[in-house]
């Protein structure tokens, strides 16, 4: 299968691109979406996205097989650990999903279709219309691509002509996306476009951001600045922080078979998308008073880890970051050489996995690429002290814990300011009505109109 | 001290003598050098504490390492962590620090008397061999060393300005000068004023002149002369020893950047710069140079291989060797491969031997390529990563080498 050059990602690496080239390629756009777009109906583009999904979801889906033929490669990632991380994001796209999304953020299904009115607002006599951008602009980062994804199809449902900025080297996915959805409905396709260059590139992205009603950004505090400074006053700039997250294992689940099960789920979200997410834990709490320690935790995890490593190994790594793994292993090494309250677990001749256990309950970044901390706690109110540093820039924690105990910590997390709290090995599959970053996601790029009858 | 190290430390030093200026691979250097790292290796794992304990955990003891490549390397973050030392507390009479910024724990390397006389007879031993060959004028005809630190005297813990402390008093004329200071916040600052007027004043005396500094007191310099519109003809034999990362203190040049301007601005041809890697856990420096290739058309004319056109290859003298290893793998890279490198250091009599650096470099035929310390710059992964600093030192992140990364 050779894609066709539908967008500028998609022409060759030595084609130059130059303002007045995105230029042309935003009139296009606009012209597109305003003849082929904005008077669609959300049902039938809901549909079209779920039957895209659905397609994705089917092993002889050529789109699916390209990406795990060339994601390995070009994204650094095993085909298994693709095909689990394509799965639960298309597996999300479903009518009564989008259906979900539409009534939890914009109240009716039929919002952006017509003014219509939900129970309260009829009381009140009133109605409303939300209008997405006419030209939503994606600036997208590079380590996962399922935000990306989600960005584009939350552009679809506002129905905006969209404009994706991919980052170097991860524009394989969009595009593939993209031409999914292109062979799907040409017309929609038409009112996509992507393309890659190197962030920071002024020309172009002045040029792109002049056109657009609506900014999305993914990245790095300083990137999102940057990104911010130089889009217009007119528009709007949706920016999405990098952000950390930790897992909880109560001690309700510290016996037994649960402990296994408990470690299993830890070690589906430390392999997921090899642990390179903003959702992935840096560092598994474990409370203490379960008859499993948290030490011996560590080593269930480990064994887990092990053994999801046959299935889904993690993909390779350039030197420089394997170094860095090599390097904080060796620092571990030494410290647990010298102290009980190290330990260290970690794969054979491979960087694959690691494994370190320490009774010091300050939060530790990881360097991620599946290198996870294990500590223990007395409770989760010792957790958030020791994660204090970290407040404000958590995304999720993932919660093992009994249904007595849930809510209760999960109000404790909520107030805390954790945006999103889910059982654990759940912590890379967020629903497709997930708050990101505790915003709504569709919510903020519309616009309403109040009708008062 | 006990008698099996003042054994070992006498023949280590007759062994240094011997070896000076020639090559580890050649005849002889190679089995003397393996007997001896063995030999090293078990009065460490009966002497020094730590190391023991990090050889046990490894299941790595006299009696089972049989090769001195199967040593185990010490991770340089051990420095910082544990007092990594053969010498009981009381004989610890002078330590020394890795460079960095106050916020981080250095690196800490003990001596006593006998330590240091190693220390020095290895630096002397290759600084003469390397920097020195060819005929720069040696003290006490002398020509003056101007080095861009502060003094001992200001800067007592600094394993760098050990250094070039011992060179200068071994080498250097009597008018040789530390033209850097110890600024109110601790951090160094260069006297440019200084700097800038020995400069001159060995341009007129026609003395040539060896030039020690960091790579980012020599940018710092060299934005002050160009700043000051000041070009120098250094006289003819003049050298510049480069030595250290940039660590954000000036703007960051890469090194051909920076070796074209010295040539430019300081009139010292490239031939005669040359860059030194040594680092506090180290008690011998790598040169890119192998002895005696310094100067003008000489290390062709005695057959040291060279990278031609490529980037120049750092040598160790023949008490130290080094292997690349796979980060990967944990096993040695093959050439041409990237990996972390390791360090086998006869000279740290009383430390440990065996140091498993953080810098990666390329494993060549003869020697290595530096590339520096890998920087987690969001290739892949949450960017916040970079910004985030384990509490106790990130091995990866935390320690400042002293080398100048390409």
């Amino acid at each position: 299968m050779t894609l066709p050059n539908y967008f500028l990602a998609d022409l060759p690496a030595e084609a130059r691109l130059t303002p007045a080239l995105i230029g042309e390629a935003c009139q296009t756009l606009k012209h597109n979406r305003e003849v082929y777009l904005a008077n669609r109906a959300t049902r039938d583009l809901a549909r079209l996205l779920s039957a895209v999904a659905e397609n994705w979801l089917q092993a002889d889906d050529p789109f699916r097989r390209r990406a795990l033929e060339l994601g390995p490669a070009q994204l650094g990632f095993s085909r298994p650990t693709l095909a689990r991380g394509l799965d639960a994001f298309f597996g999300q796209l479903t009518p009564a999903h989008l259906d979900a999304l539409l009534v939890q953020e914009l109240g009716h299904a039929h919002r952006l279709d017509e003014l219509c009115a939900a129970s309260a607002e009829q009381e009140h006599r009133r109605a409303a219309l939300a209008r997405g951008p006419e030209f939503l602009v994606h600036v997208a980062a590079g380590n996962l691509p399922n935000p990306a994804l989600a960005s584009l199809v939350l552009g679809v449902l506002t129905r905006s002509a969209q404009f994706m900025k991919c980052a170097t080297g991860a524009a394989l996915l969009p595009r593939l996306f993209a031409h999914s959805l292109y062979d799907a409905d040409r017309k929609l396709g038409a009112c996509l476009e992507l393309a890659e260059w190197p962030g920071g590139n002024a020309d172009l992205e002045e040029a792109l951001f002049r056109e657009a009603d609506c900014v999305t950004a993914t990245g790095a505090a300083e990137t999102l600045a940057a990104i911010r400074r130089r889009v217009p006053d007119q528009a709007r700039f949706l920016g999405y922080g990098h952000r950390l997250s930790f897992a909880f294992v109560a001690r309700e689940n510290l016996h037994g078979f649960h402990a296994k099960k408990a470690a299993a789920r830890a070690a589906a979200d430390v392999t997921a998308w090899d642990q390179l997410g903003c959702l992935s834990p840096h560092v598994i709490y474990v409370e203490h008073g379960g008859s499993v320690t948290a030490e011996a935790f560590a080593g269930l995890l480990a064994g887990e880890l092990e053994r999801l490593e046959q299935a889904e190994p993690r993909g390779a790594l350039p030197a420089e970051q394997a170094a860095v793994i090599a390097s904080r292993r060796g620092f571990y090494e030494v410290r647990a050489a010298h102290s009980e309250e190290t330990r260290l677990w970690s794969s054979r001749a491979s960087t694959a996995w690691t494994v370190v256990y320490e009774t010091d309950p300050r939060f530790q970044a990881s360097c991620l690429n599946r290198f996870v901390y294990v500590k223990g706690v007395n409770d989760l109110t010792q957790a958030l002290q020791s994660a204090d540093g970290v407040r404000g820039e958590i995304s999720t924690v993932g919660l093992a814990v009994s249904d007595e105990r849930a809510r209760d910590l999960a109000t404790v997390l909520a107030r805390w300011g954790v945006p999103r709290v889910c059982p654990l090995g759940q912590m890379q599959n967020p629903p497709l009505t997930w708050r990101h970053d505790g915003r709504p996601s569709l919510g903020d790029l519309v616009t309403w109109t109040d009708w008062e009858t | 001290m006990t008698p099996d190290f003042s054994d070992f430390t006498a023949r280590l030093r007759r062994f240094i003598s011997r070896s000076a200026g020639r090559r580890s691979a050649e005849a002889g250097r190679a089995e003397e050098f393996a007997g001896l790292a063995l030999e090293l290796f078990a009065l460490q794992m009966a002497h020094n504490v730590p190391y023991r304990r990090f050889g046990e955990a490894r299941c790595a003891t006299p009696l089972t390492v049989t090769d001195w490549r199967q040593i185990p390397a010490l991770p340089t973050s051990a420095f910082k962590e544990l007092e990594i030392s053969c010498l009981p507390f009381t004989e610890r009479t002078v330590v020394f620090h890795s460079s960095g910024t106050t916020a981080q724990r250095p690196s800490r390397h003990f001596h006593n008397a006998e330590s240091l006389a190693v220390y020095e007879a290895s630096l002397l031993t290759g600084f003469r061999a390397t920097v020195l060959a060819d005929g720069f004028p040696l003290c006490p005809t002398g020509s003056p060393l101007v080095c861009l630190t502060p003094p001992a005297d200001q800067a007592p813990h600094s394993s760098l300005v050990h250094m070039f402390e011992t060179v200068r008093r071994a080498f250097g004329a009597a008018d040789s000068v530390f033209v850097g200071r110890v600024a109110p916040d601790g951090g160094w600052e260069l006297d440019l004023a200084l700097a800038t007027r020995r400069l001159e004043e060995a341009t007129e005396e026609k003395r040539p002149v060896l030039l020690l500094g960091t790579a980012f007191s020599l940018v710092h310099l060299l934005d002050h002369l160009e700043a000051a519109g000041r070009w120098f003809a250094l006289p003819a034999g003049s050298r510049v020893m480069e030595t250290g990362g940039y660590k954000g203190r000036s703007r960051s040049l890469p090194k051909p950047a920076l070796h074209a301007l010295l040539a430019e601005r300081l009139g010292v041809p490239p031939a005669e710069i040359l860059c030194e890697y040594g680092m506090s856990e180290l008690s011998s420096q790598a040169y890119d140079r192998a002895p005696g290739e310094v100067g003008p058309g000489t290390g062709e004319a005695r057959g040291w291989p060279r990278s031609p056109g490529g980037p120049r290859l750092f040598h160790f003298p023949p008490w130290a060797r080094t292997q690349v290893i796979s980060p990967e793998t944990g096993r040695e890279a093959g050439v041409g491969d990237t990996g972390l490198l390791r360090v086998f250091d006869l000279a740290n009599v009383f430390s440990v031997l065996a140091i498993q650096t953080e810098d990666l470099a390329i494993r060549r035929a003869d020697g290595f390529e530096l590339l520096g310390r890998p920087v987690l710059a969001e290739p892949r992964g949450c960017s916040l990563m970079a910004a985030e600093e384990p509490p106790p030192p990130a091995p990866a992140r935390l320690r400042a080498p002293r080398f100048a990364v390409a």
